[in-house]
């Protein structure tokens, strides 16, 4: 625990070191980076034991008499510490060449400074013990974030980013303190070890004002409203640390709470499956029919979260019915994947950020070739999206494999937890066809073909600071994909000593054996059809030529398919989940003048907060406008008769 | 041994069943037809060509065509053709191996992006969309052989304790198997009434669009590929027909095994001849029947076993 704690202090100096140094650009930032990556080394170090292990550590330090600030160090905690300590520091490593206006010196010295305040508090919550340290340190990370999104905040459009992700982080925060107050007036306790001995009913409704609050940090559909605004609004180093770390937070909460409520009910399970399979589909649906790369990529994490909630329902479903081949499965899946996606999504974000940097567009349709342009970013960027499409023998694949072989083991339950267990196999296969066609998109629109804009036609590959990072990341996802075993183990002896029953060791080693070889196997079947390929084309004539234009000679780039055109298929398919918005000018005269076509993808869970709840709110309250007339004698006035009516009841 | 035999026998005959469906077809137009060699002599013919290649394509664009190849390849290690036990085989194969089909479509789309065609475009976002669906066909599939047999790898399903087979106990069940893996056959190997490989307009195609710009041994690797995917989905519908019990002997099993094969092939070919390709607004549905179909009979195993 020292150790730990030391880490987050050598994180926080590295975080106080730029406001000292700003003056010297250079200096302040390489300061920085490399007091950060130290700190997280050092944090690293602290946690390879209770990964490895049942140790579980404590550290308590009392405050005010009454309360207790606990940190507890297990392996659950240990094992989502694991993201915040590895890809942090890369993305820190990355900002050093994305930030490079000396002249704003002093805002950069503070976006780090926060940075690495949200480091330090997401280790905090990982680790956070009662309902006091938790509420403190969850409501630190909130604000800290914030003021890393509003880093741009000149812009009108990042403001408004910035209070909708403020709202929803106190909406979020509202809730999990209603749930803790409820925990509270039950047990008298602010430990979260005295949860389980709530009532049942009571636990179920603890579990959904979690569920609720949680969610809504972690992005669950219908609660995920902030992530598209945020994340295209913060700087890419800040959105990847937020997509890929900062919203698994909210997972680990959820996981968290329902082991100390220890409920042996399957309506969690279900419960969870369920949001699971609706932010899993409909996140990927958003994100094929948004043109704003890095708006796509925020959807896209709605989608990984419902994968994750999909792991997770599977395993408190097999929890539920003690088949321990599923529980553990599932959520060796779930905490597989929200390793996997804090990787690969940080990747991707990395990537856009370099795409952003060089081209300064994120309309998707302005992109294309950028791949002989950039191929290091190109390489990498085409890695993190085949992970991401859960494709062997990437590591996305093999949580997924994981999640399906918990979820198929569910098929010889009872008929209701066999319709949710084949609902969730299914939702799985659905969300694997639309990631590919999602991904597909993005590298074919983005990275492949001819650049459809002067901007894109000029872009080149960004620097070896910005590069080395995604070329770490894009090696372990590989690295994991072809030799699960040693990642697997490590899920399953963190879950077995949060007393998760998990399956027989010999099980688990055979089916991770065989799912490497597997990689492996097709590893080394493409190499073969490469030297193959070389073969067959030894001492032959290699030409080339244009495309062929099926008989049209006089093609331009503009008559190129389009992201929107790629994605209209699926996009109309899911209309009545979507809000497909086309304005078509029409062709009038016989001599027609320009005509514009335009299609937009609207959130229906947006339009719908807004035009059924957020309106007649306001239309509600400004009804009582007239309470507020500035006149400040009336104010004190206001005060002295609620004291007054306060005394009568006290 | 005999794994090996039926393993070789599938790397080798499967160009050649293709020849068949153009035989049914000529039959049906009263035609004499291409020789039943012809997909050899093509594939010969391009293996000895080289290439041109789009100055608009990247490193992707060679990639696709490996990928999808090996993809395809690596499912015939893990069939159990005639009945004979694949060459590998572990629990929970089948879904690696659809996984990695793919990714053999994501190469393969993604090289036809690479080309900047318009055309090619268009054939890969109908790919991406209809094998989509296809895929909620396949796993319902999966999830309706977990419950009759309790397990998640090909030589399990055919030559397991308990066959798969229309001849079994739940052989009712396996009717609609059958007849929605063969809609699904269709689908992921572009034939009527899905996509109509011989076609001339490249605007009414999928497959063929998104490999247009692909030439030589290219090309000749995505149509073997393309030759092996035919042939490992005619197996699993042959298995399905069929159960290829050990105390049939293998040589008489490899013969029903490839006289079923032949079936199936010209079944496809009285499809080709008799219907004509659908509308693309149609095809999804066309692919939804064949999901519906298992779901259903998933739903009756959840419903009756218990």
């Amino acid at each position: 625990m020292d150790i730990f704690l030391l880490s987050l202090l050598i994180i926080t100096i590295g975080g106080i070191f730029p406001l000292l140094s700003y003056r010297q650009f250079s200096l302040m930032k390489s300061g920085y980076i490399a007091i950060t990556v130290a700190g997280c080394v050092i944090g690293l170090s602290a946690i390879t034991a209770p990964l490895a292990s049942s140790q579980i550590e404590h550290f308590s330090q009392s405050w005010l008499h009454f309360l207790s600030f606990n940190l507890t160090l297990d392996s659950l905690s240990a094992f989502f510490l694991v993201p915040i300590f590895a890809v942090c520091p890369l993305a820190a490593l990355y900002s050093f060449k994305y930030f490079h206006k000396p002249e704003e010196s002093l805002r950069t010295a503070t976006n780090y400074l926060f940075f690495n305040l949200l480091i330090v508090t997401m280790a905090l919550v990982a680790t956070a013990d009662n309902i006091f340290s938790f509420a403190i340190v969850w409501e630190l990370m909130s604000l800290t974030s914030f003021f890393l999104v509003m880093y741009e905040y000149q812009k009108q459009e990042t403001r408004k980013a910035g209070y909708i992700y403020f709202v929803f982080a106190q909406t979020g925060a509202l809730c999990i303190f209603a749930a803790f107050a409820l925990a509270y007036s039950q047990t008298g306790s602010l430990d979260f070890a005295a949860f389980a001995s709530m009532p049942a009913n009571m636990k179920y409704i603890v579990f959904l004002l979690a569920l609720a609050g949680f969610g809504s940090k972690a992005g669950i559909f219908p609660l995920h409203i902030w992530l598209p605004h945020a994340h295209p609004a913060a700087p890419s180093n800040i959105s990847a640390i937020m997509s890929g770390v900062m919203i698994k937070m909210g997972i680990y909460g959820i996981i968290r709470m329902f082991f100390v409520l220890g409920v042996d009910s399957v309506i969690f399970g279900q419960t969870v499956l369920t949001f699971g399979m609706i932010s899993g589909i409909l996140g990927i649906v958003y994100a094929l029919g948004k043109q704003d790369l890095k708006k796509l990529l925020a959807y896209s994490s709605v989608e990984n979260i419902g994968v994750i909630l999909i792991g997770a329902g599977v395993g408190m479903m097999g929890i539920a019915h003690g088949n321990k081949v599923m529980a553990g499965f599932g959520f060796a899946g779930c905490l597989l994947h929200v390793l996997n996606h804090s990787i690969f999504k940080s990747l991707l974000f990395l990537g856009a950020g370099v795409v952003l940097h060089e081209t300064g567009t994120k309309q998707i349709d302005q992109f294309g070739g950028l791949m002989k342009r950039m191929p290091t970013t190109g390489k990498t960027f085409l890695t993190g999206a085949l992970s991401i499409s859960g494709l062997p023998p990437f590591n996305g694949f093999i949580s997924e494999f994981l999640i399906y072989y918990g979820a198929f083991q569910g098929l010889t339950l009872n008929a209701t937890s066999a319709i949710f267990s084949s609902l969730a196999i299914l939702s799985l296969a659905l969300i694997g066809g639309l990631a590919v066609s999602c991904f597909t998109k993005v590298i074919g629109i983005v990275f492949l073909g001819e650049p459809r804009s002067e901007k894109a036609t000029a872009a080149k590959e960004a620097g070896f600071a910005m590069t080395l990072p995604m070329i770490i990341m894009a090696a372990t996802c590989l690295a994991i994909g072809l030799f699960p075993a040693p990642v697997v183990k490590m899920v399953m002896t963190a879950l077995q000593s949060s007393s998760i029953p998990v399956p027989e060791t010999s099980l688990v080693t055979e089916i991770t054996g065989y799912l490497g070889f597997a990689t492996r196997l097709f590893f080394i079947f493409i190499i073969v059809s490469l030297l193959l390929r070389k073969i067959f084309y030894r001492k032959k004539v290699v030409d080339s030529s244009t495309t062929w234009g099926c008989g049209f000679t006089k093609g331009t780039v503009r008559i190129q398919y389009t992201g929107t055109s790629y994605s209209g298929n699926v996009v109309e398919f899911f209309k009545p989940f979507l809000m497909l918005h086309t304005t078509y000018s029409g062709i009038k005269r016989i001599f027609p003048g320009k005509t514009t076509y335009e299609t937009k993808v609207d959130d229906i869970a947006e339009t719908t907060l807004l035009e059924y709840i957020i309106s007649p709110f306001l239309y509600l309250l400004s009804k009582f406008r007239w309470i507020q007339h500035g006149h400040i004698q009336l104010y004190i006035a206001y005060i002295i008769i609620t004291i007054i009516v306060l005394l009568m009841f006290i | 041994m005999e794994s090996f035999i039926s393993l070789a026998i599938a790397l080798l005959a499967a160009p050649l069943f293709p020849g068949i469906i153009l035989k049914v077809k000529a039959f049906f137009a009263g035609k004499q037809g291409p020789p039943l060699l012809i997909k050899y002599y093509t594939l010969f013919k391009l293996l000895k060509k080289g290439s041109v290649y789009s100055n608009s394509t990247s490193f992707v664009f060679t990639l696709g065509p490996v990928i999808s190849f090996a993809s395809a390849v690596i499912v015939l290690f893990f069939f159990p053709f005639a009945g004979n036990a694949p060459i590998f085989s572990f629990h929970s194969d089948v879904i690696i191996l659809f996984y990695i089909m793919g990714l053999g479509r994501f190469f393969t789309v993604i090289a036809a992006l690479d080309t900047a065609s318009p055309f090619e475009g268009m054939g890969a976002a109908r790919e991406v969309f209809f094998s989509t669906i296809a895929e909620l066909a396949i796993f319902t599939v999966l999830i309706l052989f977990y419950r009759l047999t309790g397990s998640l790898s090909f030589s399990e399903y055919f030559i397991g304790e308990t066959p798969i087979s229309l001849v079994g106990v739940s052989g009712a069940l396996i009717v609609f198997v059958v007849v929605s893996m063969f809609m699904v056959l269709l689908t992921e190997n572009s034939r009527v009434p899905v996509d109509d490989p011989a076609t001339h307009l490249e605007l009414t195609m999928i497959h063929e669009v998104m490999i247009l710009d692909h030439s030589g041994p290219d090309l000749a690797m995505i149509e073997l590929g393309a030759f092996y995917k035919l042939y490992f989905y005619a197996a699993f519908v042959t298995h399905l027909i069929f159960p290829f019990v050990p105390a049939n002997g293998p040589v008489m099993n490899t013969v029903i095994f490839l006289a079923i094969m032949a079936a199936v092939y010209a079944t496809i070919g009285i499809v080709e001849s008799i219907m004509a390709r659908f509308k693309m607004n149609l095809v999804p549905k066309f692919i939804f029947t064949s999901f519906a179909l298992v779901f259903f009979a998933a739903i009756l195993t959840i419903g009756v076993i218990q």
